[in-house]
């Protein structure tokens, strides 16, 4: 038995409404790759940032060789030999890649001036010794890097001097397939140094390139431990998928033959190609990994990110929409993902959140009173049962799933003929999920239009009429619910053409 | 409908003080009763403050910042700023008394004076919205560039003499006056008018519910439809004419337009006003109901340190220090409020 430079011990980490990590106890022995896979929200970037110091656990216990960091803070997991390499790194613009390596430590003299010839010696044996001198010029600026060439700064940063566990967090993300290549050459030294690495990746041929051990998260737990040489991607996407159904909710198919949506050939900064179509009375579940480009592909029909190219038709009229004003005027609700950013004002009161989006059509010569937005509002936010004391209660007082729900009366009040709900449980609790899921079923029933982003799989499943999933920018065929299961959407969301 | 039936929970009738409370607004009390103390304070130094004399001057003083910052209420709870407003009330100055002075029309010298106002806030919008600066900092430099606009355009840079009795009305005229009772100033008038309308608009218009959106959260209203950029140009140039509007009575006051003298430092007690009624630093919140109310607490404090005879350095200082305490309560009740949000999330409640 080798012996295990990082131990992880019934870790156990709740946010209000989810148990992110439930008793997941793991460990990774010197000079071993242990790649982390899970499906979005499964407990990978919790656990990634309970063991960098970012958040402190509820429960359980870390190890890091011998010494227990369970409560540590950043600065403390970092000298204690934890360092993780961020999928995206914080690069300083207008400093240099020595200066960038270094930053907050740097090496110094008497009267505290930095020590620039001791910080250019160090920084140059480091990427000696690792073998990314040829890649990049220690003094260039940090605005001046590509992205591979800053990931190789972030990756300096994390082996300075006391390093015992590596974390890479989705480090192909911004590599071509030959910086890929390097990248692997240096994980397999730090291997051989003896180093503990963690590979944290959704690209499943890589992790079995790479990794020695795969575990497998899902919804917080652990639900398996593999080696990698006697398993393969399609054991892997099962233990990462394969959850109970939404219980007690089952979907009547709505669908009308009136098209309310059709978008052809769509493009944008982040989109190429794009074309599908919703019907009234239909949902059409949006499925793909976190920054596919699926809140960016809402904003674009949404008129709140620019069109480059392609048609979007709405009740059968070619539309043009530029802004959010135009989107609403041309009857598109749209519920952000972030709520707290996007969708709420949190000093304002529940009645001007709800009537937000109304106002000018409640209006008469723009006067607009309180008694009107009452009438329109207030029989939605009853509906919704929203456990508010009066409808002058500020929107921040009230919770996580009641502000979801209040945003949902808003588009509810303005009754749109196509609804875009973007993760619409998102940090909601159980109970509060529930009475959402049977909200969007009754609006679909009666003839919206509903296109539903989301990263919770039993969601997708239960709700969709059709699922579509997005992986970098591009939008796959629709699968029709009878098709529909997990793995088949998994293997497309990844890429890795495993089970599809 | 009345404001009664946002109780979603069937409650006894309100009580016709509860009714008051809720049209002055709870956070408003504190000013209520920082001004019944500043009253008793002064009052008990001197009887001159009750005189129906001082009464009446307070009311006069009141009218020029209190134009101001029923404009600046507007301008803050859209979450921005406007520093330019007491240069705009000196160019509106000058322009108002060579339109006077030059065609003998009151009504036209009025009307230009608002107009330049109105004029110099969408400039101030059109550098927020479409160079990108910051509010701050646009209405910063604006505040000098106007400044020099306004000594530009007086012939020689000095104050234009305004002689028509008529237009001196609007800054001295007062109406109702009976006996002893010196009447009601007609600047005072104005306010209280402006006040009204400005309460309306910022309660009960989709233009002031919007600024309340926007103020609250911009990326928010754009989501839900609000044109920023639009409300924007409203916003400033309405604070600009309110701004020349109170240009205009200076003025009438002082029988000349003047490029600096007596609009200078407006800004600071505009904005004073603002914060010390209520408006956050963050923005979507504010009153004109609480903005009206902290303009008189600043002029009877102004006042009262007048009648006890208070040198003005001291009177300066006191002004800084009102700025920030007024904006570290709104900080404070702020953090407040976070931490009465963390502990019910915490605890898990609905």
């Amino acid at each position: 038995m080798k012996n295990n430079v990082l131990d992880i011990r019934a870790v156990g980490k709740s946010f209000p409404g989810v148990r992110a990590l439930q008793n997941l106890s793991m460990a990774v022995g010197a000079g071993e790759v242990v790649a982390f896979v899970g499906e979005n929200g499964a407990g990978k970037s919790t656990l990634l940032k309970i063991l960098s110091g970012d958040y402190h656990l509820d429960q359980g216990q870390v190890v890091l060789d011998g010494v227990e960091v369970s409560h540590a803070s950043p600065l403390a997991a970092r000298n204690a030999g934890f360092r993780l390499v961020r999928q995206e790194p914080e690069i300083v613009p207008d400093i240099s890649v020595a200066e960038n390596i270094f930053v907050g430590e740097y090496p110094s003299r008497s009267f505290g001036r930095v020590d620039f010839a001791g910080l250019r010696a160090e920084v140059t044996a480091l990427l000696k010794r690792y073998g990314f001198a040829d890649l990049i010029d220690i003094d260039a600026m940090g605005r001046s890097l590509s992205p591979a060439q800053m990931h190789v700064v972030e990756i300096m940063r994390a082996l300075k001097p006391g390093v015992k566990v590596v974390a890479f967090d989705e480090p192909t993300s911004s590599l071509t397939s030959d910086e890929v290549a390097r990248l692997f050459d240096l994980i397999r030294k730090l291997k051989a140094e003896g180093l503990g690495i963690v590979y944290v990746s959704h690209r499943l041929q890589e992790v079995m390139a790479i990794s020695d051990r795969v575990i497998v998260l899902k919804d917080g737990q652990q639900t398996g431990d593999l080696m990698t040489a006697d398993t393969t991607e399609d054991e892997i996407v099962r233990l990462m998928v394969g959850r109970e159904l939404i219980h007690g909710f089952k979907r009547q198919e709505t669908t009308r033959d009136e098209v309310v949506l059709k978008v052809e050939g769509l493009s944008s900064r982040w989109h190429r190609d794009i074309s599908f179509q919703i019907r009234a009375g239909e949902i059409l579940g949006f499925a793909g990994l976190v920054g596919a480009g699926r809140t960016e592909l809402a904003k674009v029909i949404f008129g709140e990110f620019r069109r480059i190219g392609g048609k979007v038709t709405l009740l059968g009229h070619v539309s043009d929409i530029r802004s959010p004003a135009d989107a609403i005027r041309a009857n598109i609700g749209f519920a952000p993902e972030n709520r707290k950013d996007e969708g709420l004002i949190l000093v304002r009161s529940v009645i001007e959140i709800a009537a937000m989006a109304i106002y000018a059509r409640l209006a008469r010569w723009g006067v607009l009173r309180t008694g009107q937005m009452v009438e329109a509002v207030g029989p939605v936010i009853r509906q919704l049962e929203v456990k508010t004391p009066s409808l002058s209660q500020e929107v921040g007082k009230l919770s996580g799933g009641n502000q979801q729900k209040v945003v949902l009366a808003r588009w509810l009040a303005a009754g749109p003929r196509l609804l875009i709900l973007d993760e619409p449980t998102r940090a909601v609790d159980v109970g509060a999920k529930a009475e959402i899921y049977r909200l969007i079923d009754r609006l679909a029933s009666d003839g919206m239009a509903i296109m539903m982003i989301s990263s919770e799989m039993p969601e997708l499943l239960a709700l969709s009429d059709r699922i579509v999933v997005m992986r970098d920018g591009s939008l796959s065929a629709p699968i029709e619910k009878l098709h529909a299961t997990e793995e088949a959407i998994v293997a497309l969301a990844l890429g890795s053409g495993a089970a599809a | 409908m009345t404001a009664g039936d946002l109780n979603l929970t069937n409650r006894s009738p309100e009580s016709a003080l509860s009714r008051l409370t809720r049209f002055v607004g709870a956070e408003n009390l504190s000013l209520i009763i920082a001004l019944i103390f500043l009253v008793l304070a002064v009052s008990s130094q001197t009887e001159f403050l009750f005189s129906s004399r001082n009464l009446f001057n307070i009311g006069q003083n009141m009218a020029v910042v209190g134009l101001i910052a029923v404009g600046m209420t507007l301008v803050i709870v859209s979450n921005g700023l406007d520093i330019s407003v007491g240069s705009i009330a000196g160019c509106a100055s000058v322009v108002c008394a060579l339109i006077v002075t030059g065609s003998g029309s009151v009504p036209g010298g009025l009307a230009g004076g608002i107009a330049i106002g109105a004029v110099l806030g969408l400039v101030n919008a059109l550098i927020i919205n479409y160079l990108r600066v910051n509010a701050v900092v646009a209405t910063l430099a604006t505040m000098s560039a106007f400044r020099g606009i306004a000594f530009l355009i007086a012939p020689e840079g000095r104050p234009v003499g305004v002689l028509d009795p008529t237009f001196a009305l609007l800054g001295s005229g007062r109406f109702l006056q009976m006996g002893s009772f010196p009447g009601v100033p007609i600047a005072f008038a104005i306010l209280v008018g402006v006040a009204i309308v400005g309460y309306f608009v910022m309660s009960s218009t989709v233009f002031g519910r919007s600024i309340y959106s926007m103020g609250g959260n911009p990326a928010a209203a754009r989501l839900a439809g609000i044109n920023l950029n639009r409300m924007r140009l409203w916003i400033y140039a309405i604070s600009g004419a309110l701004s020349g509007l109170a240009g205009v009575i200076v003025t009438a006051r002082t029988s000349s337009g003047q490029p600096a003298s007596g609009t200078q430092g407006l800004e600071l007690e505009a904005i004073t006003a603002v914060f010390l009624g209520g408006a956050l630093l963050a923005g979507g919140k504010g009153t004109i109901v609480g903005t009206m109310l902290a303009v008189l607490l600043l002029a009877v404090l102004s006042n009262g340190m007048n009648l006890l005879g208070i040198p003005t350095f001291y009177q300066l200082v006191a002004k800084g220090l009102l700025l920030v305490l007024a904006v570290a309560i709104g900080q404070w009740r702020m953090a407040m409020a976070e931490k009465r949000q963390a502990k019910l999330t915490a605890s898990g409640a609905h």
